[in-house]
């Protein structure tokens, strides 16, 4: 594939940028009776622990947090890699690879969700969900990192290995 | 080859590489084009940060409770904690950007709850959905702690109307939000009440709504309107009875004065006099009043303060004070009694400028007007105040001490009446009665023995009575002998008769010799 490293790069800096207001703005609004408060991921997950929901919020922390963040990193690490031409064990970082491209879509979990309870909760004045700015901005982040995955080519990693 | 090749392809690829570049950073440019501006658009909207200081944080939660103004949400409480002197709390609120305008210094806050009161319930919405803390914009410089309203204010933004004042001596069932009827509309409300600043009174702040404000003219009078108004006169029973409301809480009324025009509508802040009944409003205030001073030689005994002062029958003023007063140095007691004549309520005719009330007072004093004390009611023995003129009567000067002019009296009537009486019985008490009574005693003595003289006399009289009754009986009997139908009568008939005849017959002959005298020498003629 032509300019891997390059459509790579931009792919994943384009993540970085919009993985920023993804965690800082509300991702949705759950009112009841008109009354309720948007909520970031960090805030939904907070809310999560205190009410005693520990196994869901660890789910929700890794699905929605730490994936994005450790795929944006782990590509970012394999560009590293076949730009400076780092000398590594290209078996274990191609396996690396691997499991980004397909834990990727999984990511996409936190949005399906959300457009499952729009769609569903819709009750007028008694209750709704509103998504907030930040699931666009996971939902780009999700997909840019999937182009990203898709875009890097993983022979790089053996190209220059001695 | 290889190398031209390589050449070759590095400069095409190279050219490639010129023309993909741009579009594919240009997708990194838009992320982050995207994320700066929603970055700051948030931070754009943010306010400035707040703290408010509220007696308590019952019903306000972190990150739930808004900031309202006219039910638009303008700012969020991010913290609540407890005042350094443990007494207040402390929230910390994040406002709008558009809010930043009116956070100044008397900008109020207070905390919108479920109300139920008389006056209406209030705040239901927030029952569902929580407290809220809403905000009144006002002016001043720029502040960014506040302190909290304990209540929420009476009046609305929005309200149009002017704030005045009213003067009572007793608030009674007054307090903030009693309402104000014109005509039975409800019309405005009682703010505030406060201590004026002698504290003689009552300062109730009240607001009237527009278009309704416009009727508190110069002339206007508040009375306090609750309650049931029941009075008996000589039309009957009368019975007022405000609204219904007024009668559970209490209420304020007013009526504008019918010759009141658009010029007196008073300006805002007008102090006025709260009346404690309609009836007390509907009488005529005097302001311009004479105080005079006057010294009664009697017993003040059933004047009262307020007691009418008459002039020929007509009330023209009050009395408002009595006292009892010694003159060290001579030991003499007096009764100052101060009076307010309303010189207002006598209509002027043929008014001369440049002459004062006091003047004419004067004038009057001069010619003879007099104070005195009356009886006004029997029954109670009720005094009141009369002028009058008694030209006769000489002004006693008394030493007078006190602040305003001495108007001069005359003994009452009552004590002149009592003077006479007291002068009366002192005769009575000089008389002789000891060597009355021995006179008396003689005097019935010989009563007594004319009374026996009497009875012999009264003895002899029945015997006279006796021979009268005889008499009265012959009497009678010859009467009977006269009647109709008895000998004697008819014997005295026939007498009369015959002495007619025998007149006629005389007649006749005068007649016969008058017509021939010579008969009585020749006899008569034969025809």
């Amino acid at each position: 594939m032509p300019d891997s490293v390059q459509r790579t790069a931009a792919f994943i800096l384009s993540g970085y940028a919009l993985y920023i207001p993804a965690n800082i703005f509300p991702i949705m609004t759950v009112s009841r009776f008109g009354q309720g408060e948007p909520h970031t991921i960090i805030g939904g997950i907070v809310a999560l622990v205190e009410s005693d929901m520990l196994p869901i919020a660890l789910l929700v922390l890794v699905a929605s947090i730490l994936v994005p963040l450790l795929k944006l990193l782990g590509i970012t690490l394999l560009l590293f890699c076949a730009h400076f031409r780092w000398q590594i064990n290209a078996r274990l970082w191609t396996r690396l690879y691997r499991v980004i491209a397909f834990v990727g879509r999984w990511s996409m979990l936190d949005i399906f969700m959300i457009s499952i309870l729009v769609g569903l909760v819709d009750l007028g004045g008694v209750a709704s969900v509103i998504a907030g700015p930040a699931a666009t901005a996971f939902a780009a982040v999700v997909v840019l990192t999937m182009m990203a995955a898709k875009m890097f080519d993983p022979r790089l990693l053996w190209d220059y290995q001695r | 080859m290889m190398d031209s090749d390589e050449s070759f392809n590095t400069s095409e690829v190279k050219l490639n590489k010129k023309s993909e570049l741009p579009l594919v950073w240009l997708l990194p440019l838009v992320a982050l084009l995207v994320s700066g501006w929603l970055i700051y658009k948030s931070m754009s909207e943010k306010g400035p940060m707040i703290t408010i200081s509220f007696p308590t944080a019952e019903g306000l939660e972190v990150d739930k409770t808004k900031i309202r103004y006219l039910d638009v949400e303008v700012g969020k409480v991010t913290a609540i904690t407890i005042n350094d002197d443990l007494k207040t709390i402390l929230v910390t609120a994040q406002m709008n950007s558009d809010a930043a305008n009116y956070l100044n210094k008397n900008t109020s806050f207070w905390v919108v709850r479920p109300q139920v009161g008389l006056g209406g319930i209030s705040g239901l919405g927030t029952l569902i959905s929580g407290a809220y803390i809403e905000i009144k914009p006002s002016d001043g410089p720029k502040e960014s702690h506040f302190i909290g309203l304990t209540a929420p204010p009476l009046l609305k933004n929005t309200d149009q109307g002017k704030q005045f004042v009213l003067e009572t001596s007793d608030l009674g069932s007054m307090r903030p939000g009693t309402p104000i009827n014109f005509h039975g509309i409800n019309v405005g409300e009682v703010l505030s009440h406060e201590l004026s600043k002698d504290a003689d009174a009552i300062r109730l702040t009240i607001f009237i709504h527009a278009p309704y404000d416009q009727f508190v003219r110069k002339n206007t009078r508040f009375w306090v309107d609750s309650g049931i108004d029941l009075s008996a006169g000589a039309d009957g029973f009368k019975v007022r009875t405000g609204p219904l409301i007024s009668l559970l809480s209490g209420g304020i009324a007013f009526r504008a004065a019918a010759n009141d025009g658009v010029k007196d509508i008073q300006p805002e802040n007008t102090l006025f006099q709260l009346y404690e009944t309609y009836d007390q409003s509907t009488q005529i205030i005097y302001k311009n009043t004479l105080r005079y001073v006057m010294y009664f030689n009697g017993s003040v005994r059933g004047l009262t303060e307020g007691a009418p002062v008459q002039l020929r029958g007509i009330p023209i003023g009050s009395v408002s004070n009595i006292s009892l007063e010694l003159d060290k140095k001579t030991a003499e007691l007096r009764v100052p009694v101060t009076v307010e004549l309303e010189p207002d309520r006598i209509r002027e005719v043929n008014n001369q400028a440049n002459v004062s009330d006091m003047d004419i007072m004067a004038q009057l004093i001069k010619k003879g007007l007099r104070a005195q004390l009356q009886t006004g009611s029997l029954l109670t023995g009720q005094l009141l105040v009369d002028l009058d003129f008694h030209p006769k009567s000489r002004i006693v000067e008394t030493a007078n001490d006190s602040v305003y002019p001495e108007f001069p009296t005359t003994t009452s009537s009552l004590d002149q009446f009592t003077h006479s009486a007291q002068i009366i019985m002192d005769k009575i008490a000089k008389l002789p009665l000891d060597k009355l009574s021995a006179d008396i005693d003689h005097t019935l003595l010989a009563l007594q023995e004319t009374s026996k003289a009497a009875t012999g006399m009264l003895a002899t009289a029945k015997g006279t009575l006796s021979n009268t009754d005889k008499t009265m009986s012959s009497a009678q009997q010859v009467l009977k002998s006269l009647e109709p139908g008895s000998t004697t009568h008819y014997e005295l008939d026939k007498l009369l008769q015959e002495l007619n005849r025998a007149a006629n017959s005389v007649n006749q002959l005068t007649d016969y010799l008058e017509q021939h005298p010579e008969t009585l020498l020749r006899g008569k003629e034969e025809e």
